[in-house]
């Protein structure tokens, strides 16, 4: 049966909801320099603690940088480390897993066993402790969240390789003298796309809140522009009202970009597993 | 006993003792394999911890202890923590005496509690057991309940109230919905203490130490549940959907069952396996999970203790939690695997 992932996805309230909040971020992100005057970096003539005003739509922090400028160039910080993980771990997740299942024998007996090993380590501990003596920037932070990412993506690839190599087409491709890259790229990971894409979803909410987290403890580059570490700079100044633009509007940022994520992931994966699929899909187009 | 025909008499039953023979040695070779996991992925951790300190620019020492302790550091004690970690012998030998150090309980000592560092976590572990257990049991209590009413009215009000509801709730990190409720309910309302997880010299005893207690918990309990339902509600009100389709449970509509039996006898029950299977598969990250909440209300567990000990740089004590809630969370791990093999064959077969 073939289902319109995409219709599902945006036919649904909770994942056209999902879809909107991530583009509008996203927009928001990307045009940054165009809807604010200031540089995130740089100090403005105003004074610290200031309130909201038309020159600064949030008000300025305890250094006097414009809060609204910070919001917007930590969006940037936040998705390019979510995608970045998304992106990279997915990488090797298809690669180990994908591989894996195509050699089998001694090859993916040792990377299943690296997989378990890496899956029973607890990886908020691993990425703290690393993280305070690196003091991560966003790239270091993508890699390492990758490195711990990766593996239960690869279990999943692998059983659906497995199963995807059985195909008639795949066995056909196999005696026109495919090879196993050419089988792979071209026969199953088109097919895997649904689940690819799901995967990258969830792996892009876990490290978002992964650099906030960080950035939260004040364990990652302190030069870096992130909600994380608004966060941590603002609750210092809790019994002040500035907390009211400037750590709600980094919290809200924070949330509703998880919130965008979790709700599209979850259409999406309600419209992969067809017991899950509501009733009317079955009378509806093939 | 297909080959009872096929065997002469007198000869033993080699067939059947070689199978049983076989699967002993399989199952043997599964736990082996099984606990090679947990061995190497401590491996990981010990090297980690080992290794990080010492790839550090400048003095290993000062990576290890960390700055404030160099201020008081005697020519006379440098010598001897030297000695005592093996620093001017070859990195092999060093790692050999960090793990027997290990062996004998010795985590370090910590500088700023001016304690051994395993006697300072133990101080404050329980304080997250009590928080983080309580969570994770009264979680799992309402979501499924919830998860049962809504997966049962799939698509009507309820359902969408509370899936969407709860969808929302789930995209918020911890830690900003716990400062959320301390700003609401702690600045702006004065009902809950701020921070802490007693009031200080109060020398409270009994019904009235335990109410202290209680009243400090609250609202990080509340956080951490408001964060934590969701994932049991979305298993449950999934298996229930799926429960539902089944035959038996038209079976039951058929031979007339009240509906409040088909809910929560027949397809109520069903769910409940699922859920235990989940929470045992969460109960590692207990341990971990409250790390945030306990730093956003200085609750005096070990996320709070770990915190601490980031802002002083008292690193024997960072890498002593580390080490210790890393022990902790594969040796529940390994229990609840075990156990689970134990509880269903079908993982076993399944391998």
């Amino acid at each position: 049966m073939h289902v319109d992932y995409w219709r599902e996805v945006t036919g649904s309230n909770l994942g056209k909801t999902g879809l909107i909040i991530i583009g509008l971020i996203t927009a928001l992100a990307v045009s940054a320099p165009l809807l604010t005057p200031y540089d995130p970096h740089e100090k403005t003539n105003t004074g610290a603690f200031s309130a909201p005003s038309k020159d600064h739509w949030l008000g300025t922090n305890d250094v006097r940088q414009d809060i609204w400028t910070r919001l917007l160039y930590g969006a940037r910080t936040s998705l390019a480390v979510g995608f970045g993980v998304a992106v990279l771990s997915t990488f090797l997740s298809v690669l180990i897993g994908g591989t894996s299942a195509m050699f089998g024998g001694v090859y993916d007996r040792f990377w299943m066993r690296v997989v378990d090993a890496i899956i029973a380590v607890p990886s908020v501990i691993v990425i703290i402790l690393v993280a305070t003596y690196l003091r991560p920037n966003a790239a270091l932070i993508i890699l390492l969240l990758s490195l711990l990412t990766w593996p239960g993506g690869a279990r999943v690839i692998r059983a659906q390789t497995l199963s995807l190599k059985e195909r008639m087409h795949v066995s056909a491709a196999r005696t026109f003298g495919a090879s196993w890259s050419h089988i792979l790229l071209h026969h199953i990971i088109p097919d895997l796309g649904p689940i690819l894409i799901a995967m990258m979803i969830q792996d892009a909410r876990r490290a978002v809140f992964m650099e906030a987290g960080l950035s939260f403890l004040g364990i990652s580059d302190p030069s870096m522009i992130s909600w994380g570490k608004m966060m941590q700079f603002a609750r210092a100044y809790i019994y002040l009202d500035v907390w009211m633009w400037w750590l709600l509007p980094a919290g809200i940022a924070l949330s509703l970009t998880l919130v965008g994520l979790s709700l599209t992931g979850f259409s999406l994966e309600t419209a992969l597993d067809p017991r899950l699929r509501e009733e009317k899909d079955r009378f509806g187009k093939r | 006993m297909h080959n009872a025909q096929t065997r002469c008499p007198g000869e033993p039953d080699m067939e059947w003792d070689k199978s049983k023979v076989s699967t002993k040695i399989a199952q043997a070779l599964r736990h082996t394999t099984f606990f090679t996991n947990y061995a190497i992925a401590l491996f990981i951790i010990l090297t980690l911890n080992f290794v990080l300190p010492r790839l550090m620019p400048g003095d290993p020492l000062l990576a290890i202890y960390g700055e404030e302790a160099l201020v008081v550091m005697t020519p006379q004690l440098e010598a001897e923590l030297i000695q005592r970690f093996s620093l001017d012998q070859s990195m092999s030998e060093q790692f050999v005496a960090y793990l027997l150090a290990l062996l004998h309980g010795d985590l370090g000592y910590s500088y700023y509690y001016n304690e051994q560092v395993l006697d300072v976590i133990t101080a404050f572990l329980p304080w997250t057991l009590l928080l983080a257990g309580s969570a994770l049991i009264i979680s799992t209590l309402i979501g499924l309940a919830l998860g049962i009413e809504s997966g049962y009215r799939r698509g009507k009000t309820l359902d969408k109230t509370l899936l969407s509801g709860l969808m929302f709730l789930n995209g918020f990190p911890d830690f900003f919905v716990g400062i959320l409720l301390l700003l609401v309910f702690g600045v702006a309302l004065g009902l809950v203490p701020l921070s802490g997880g007693l009031t200080p010299y109060s020398n409270l005893t009994g019904l009235a130490l335990a109410g202290d207690v209680l009243h400090h918990l609250v609202t990080p309990l509340t956080a951490l549940v408001l964060v934590w339902i969701t994932s049991t509600y979305l298993l449950t009100r999934n298996t229930m959907i799926t429960t539902l389709k089944e035959g038996f449970i038209l079976t039951a509509k058929a031979k007339g069952c009240g509906r409040w039996r088909i809910k929560y006898r027949h397809a109520g029950r069903n769910s409940l396996l699922p859920v235990v299977t989940s929470i045992g598969l969460h109960l590692p990250h207990v341990i971990t999970g409250a790390l945030f909440i306990e730093i956003v209300f200085a609750y005096p567990g070990a996320g709070s203790l770990l915190y601490n000990s980031l802002l002083t740089r008292d690193y024997p004590l960072i890498q002593g939690i580390l080490l210790l809630v890393t022990v902790a969370v594969l040796a529940v791990n390994l229990l609840v695997d075990l156990l689970y093999h134990k509880l269903d064959p079908r993982v076993n077969r399944a391998r």
